[in-house]
């Protein structure tokens, strides 16, 4: 079985029918992961819907002009992109343009009829990311294939199984790649608070000073934000915070897998180490695929 | 509806235009853009107005609610095509979401024109022009609703994208046979991203011909396939078919712009008549709702209100179990209302003001029947929701007198005057003299004017028709601890709201010391005010 087949089938196994990709910076192999859950599906034979969490799927980067993999789609994919960055050859099938509002303009649902390539710009906001992905869905679609990024996570959605991808573009060694991405996956995986024991409502952002705060004060109780996007703690400071606090969110996010890539724009690491360091990091399945492994 | 000479800002805040302007909203485009053309009607057109609310009530009369809901649904639905006609009309071509718009713009005028067939008050929505529209794009659609760029619309188009799917199938088979060589060479599966990794402890001999390293590292080498010359020539194909066929879609794209051009009139005419639609539609559901009858308009005679009310706090109280009590009140000249605190002697004036208001606009009026001249002007002279305008510059008294002159200078005869609680922040001596001498002014100059007032006497000096409400019943009893919610509920048990018309200008309670202990006020305070009152009476 293809590297691509098992990150598909691990996404699938958590009962979700929407799977957001998110990445620790830029260049760690997002459009990658994307194009190989793409893959894995069209040769299940499934209708995929594809969306992004503001603009992705460029040509060139939108941020540093460097060239990007491409994501070339089959016919019978179903897309909710920004008017304005639709291609108009070859003609696509227009099924409804929404009143969901982009950068790019409205946002419509289109089905590719002849295999092309499609800038796919979505919904900036988590309103409106649900009311794409409830389109896709409605139009027919088996899955939906979300394309985010680590500053939007505000907008992914308690039902979407979240893959994580981590890179060398991102961190300068095996060792730094590791911790961080095994920070941002037990942010993401921050338990729900049940409503059991006593608890500490934070309202707004939950910074290092207020965890300083409750450290000292030898806190106890299960300290409650709204969600993950609430913590503003990062790296090795969140692990230790997470170590002392019992930090729960009331909307909680599910990473279901992460995936490495040991090669950067600058430079690279060896790619086994790097795939081992991150697996026991997150403690989730883990994925290089463009070496073609798991652990 | 802004803000102008008919009725300033203060006025229409007191009176409940916003609330008005957004029960009647319409719920397309089209509606809006008639929305914005409406006008109010000036004395004079007496005629025009009440022909306006009698076609809205008729077409609320004779359409079922449940219909006409869905007939708005539907008009919200709609695409405005006005844009793309807009570049039509100049030579421009279309594009694939337009072509979705015209199609769905079709079906819905179509849909919208059968649902509405039975009555005749409401105009054509689907001529000839929608259904050459919809006959235009039909070969464009699929399923219900969406709609792709068929290869039926044009033959060329057909033979251009079957060479396009052509080439593309050779590419493929050229660079399937390339990735199955390097995939053998490397004992891996076929199936290659733009990228991969080959680990340097994998290569037992150089790497296979057709790979291209985008990078080495100590450990593994980025790679890519190379396309050899065959797939090259086959992907220049491609592309050049890709090409083709990009031209032959602009070509149907400017035909079918070409072909709605002429369909322009038509569809203008289309437009312009749902935007009627759903003007006159919207209104309908609206009278309907709340049973709105057309007025009686006339120039000469008097304002006569029956069963009048304020929708407002109508639908306010309906949504909260509760339930409005109408009033009727008629007059010409000058009038005032007394009665006690909280007995709806504002309200009485809003009711009064919210039903001219709707005549002036051509729609039926809350009212069980109501006779009344077109207002040139409505004015609300009291402490408003929107009096702080002027800061702390002004005393209340004086932003009331800044008022009463600004109205003043602009009175014309039928102006409505609906003064609330004047001068009530001056002695009561000088504000009954101001009052009384307003009411006489007011009347002399042909205007309309009815005050809510809780002085003594004024009807009577001021020659005024003299309207009181009910009030309490009874004195609820207190119950101590009661939130502000049940205390209202149990002042509005006993409160007849009512009005009736006084013959003699009878000293009137307010029921203010039942209404302080009512709220709580200090029950020692409240017994010693009663004391102070009975021997003010001896």
């Amino acid at each position: 079985m293809e590297v691509s087949d098992l990150l598909l089938d691990r996404a699938l196994a958590s009962g979700a029918r929407s799977i957001a990709v998110v990445g620790t910076g830029k260049n760690v192999g997002k459009t990658v992961v994307m194009r190989a859950i793409y893959r894995a599906a069209i040769a299940r034979g499934m209708c995929v819907g594809l969306t992004s969490i503001g603009r992705d799927g460029e040509a060139n980067d939108f941020v540093d002009t460097v060239a990007k993999p491409r994501l070339r789609l089959a016919a019978g994919t179903l897309v909710a992109g920004a008017l304005g960055a639709l291609p108009r050859s070859p003609a696509l099938q227009w099924c409804e343009c929404t009143d969901i509002q982009s950068a790019s303009g409205p946002l419509a649902i289109v089905r590719v009829r002849s295999e092309s390539e499609v800038e796919v710009v979505g919904a900036p906001t988590a309103s409106g990311l649900r009311g794409c992905v409830a389109s896709l869905f409605a139009h027919g679609a088996d899955i939906v294939a979300i394309d985010g990024a680590i500053d939007r996570i505000a907008a992914l959605r308690e039902e979407d199984a979240v893959v994580v991808c981590c890179g060398a573009a991102s961190s300068p060694s095996v060792e730094a790649i590791a911790a961080e991405v095994g920070a941002l996956v037990a942010l993401l995986g921050l338990s729900r608070y049940d409503g059991k024991g006593a608890a500490l409502r934070v309202d707004g952002a939950f910074t290092p000073t207020h965890a300083a705060t409750l450290i000292a004060a030898g806190e106890r109780r299960a300290v409650v934000v709204r969600d993950a996007t609430r913590v503003t703690l990062r790296g090795r400071a969140l692990l230790g915070v997470l170590s002392r606090l019992q930090i729960r969110v009331e909307r909680p996010l599910h990473p279901v897998a992460v995936t490495v890539n040991s090669v950067g724009r600058t430079g690279s690491v060896e790619p086994q180490a790097l795939l081992q360091a991150v697996h026991a990091a997150v403690a989730l399945p883990t994925f290089d695929l463009f070496a073609a492994s798991a652990a | 509806m802004s803000a102008d000479e008919f009725i300033d800002r203060s006025s229409a805040n007191a009176i409940g235009e916003e609330w008005l302007a957004v029960a009647i909203e319409p719920r397309s485009a089209y509606g809006a853009r008639e929305n914005a053309k409406r006008r109010r009607f000036r004395p004079g057109e007496e005629r025009e107005a009440m022909a306006s609310a009698g076609r809205i009530a008729r077409i609320a009369e004779c359409l079922d609610p449940d219909l006409m809901e869905r007939a708005l649904a539907r008009l919200a639905r709609l695409p405005d095509i006005s844009a793309a006609l807009a570049r039509v009309a100049v030579g421009d071509s279309l594009d694939d979401a337009e072509a979705l718009a015209f199609l769905r713009f079709a079906d819905g005028a179509s849909e919208l024109q059968r649902a509405l067939e039975g009555c005749d008050e409401l105009p054509n929505c689907a001529g000839e022009a929608v259904e050459a529209l919809r006959v235009l794009f039909e070969r464009g659609r699929v399923g219900g609703h969406a709609f792709y760029l068929h290869d039926s619309f044009d033959d060329a188009l057909r033979s251009e994208r079957e060479r396009y799917e052509e080439a593309r199938a050779r590419f493929e088979a050229a660079r399937g046979r390339l990735e199955r060589k390097v995939a053998e060479a490397l004992g891996r599966s076929a199936r290659f991203d733009e990228e991969f990794i080959v680990l340097r402890e994998e290569l037992a001999k150089p790497l296979p011909s057709g790979v291209r390293v985008v990078r080495e590292a100590p450990t593994y080498v980025l790679c890519e396939i190379d396309l050899d010359e065959e797939s090259r020539a086959q992907l220049e194909r491609r592309e050049e078919a890709a090409r083709a066929v990009a031209l032959a879609e602009e070509r149907v794209r400017a035909a079918l712009a070409r072909e709605v051009f002429t369909l322009g009139d038509g569809l203008a005419r289309a437009t312009f008549a749902l935007g009627e639609i759903d003007l006159v539609l919207a209104a309908a559901s609206w009278a309907q709702r709340f049973a709105c009858r057309p007025a009686e308009l006339d120039a000469a005679g008097e304002i006569q209100i029956v069963e009048g009310r304020w929708l407002p706090l109508q639908e306010r109280l309906e949504s909260a179990g509760g339930a409005f009590v109408p009033s009727s009140i008629s007059w010409s000249g000058a009038a005032i209302v007394t009665g006690p605190n909280m007995g709806g002697k504002s309200v009485a004036l809003r009711t009064v003001g919210f039903i001219a208001l709707c005549a002036s606009l051509g729609l039926p009026v809350p009212a069980q029947r109501a006779r009344l001249a077109l207002p040139p002007m409505i004015r609300w002279l009291g402490i408003g929701p929107d009096d702080e305008t002027r800061g702390a510059l002004l005393s209340s008294f004086a932003e009331e007198a800044v008022r009463l002159r600004d109205a003043f200078r602009a009175l014309a005869p039928r102006s409505l005057l609906l003064v609330d609680e004047f001068a009530r922040t001056t002695t009561p001596r000088e504000g009954f003299a101001i009052l009384v001498a307003s009411l006489q002014s007011a009347r002399e100059r042909g205007a309309d004017i009815i005050a809510a007032t809780h002085l003594a006497g004024v009807a009577a000096a001021a020659g005024a028709r003299h309207f009181a409400v009910r009030g309490l019943r009874g004195i609820p009893t207190p119950t101590p601890g009661a939130d502000i919610d049940r205390l209202l509920a149990a002042l509005a048990d006993c409160m007849d709201y009512r009005i009736e018309e006084l013959s003699e200008d009878r000293r009137e309670s307010s029921d203010a010391l039942a209404l302080a202990s009512l709220l709580g006020v200090d029950e020692g305070i409240v017994l010693r005010a009663r004391g102070i009152l009975k021997t003010i009476a001896e």
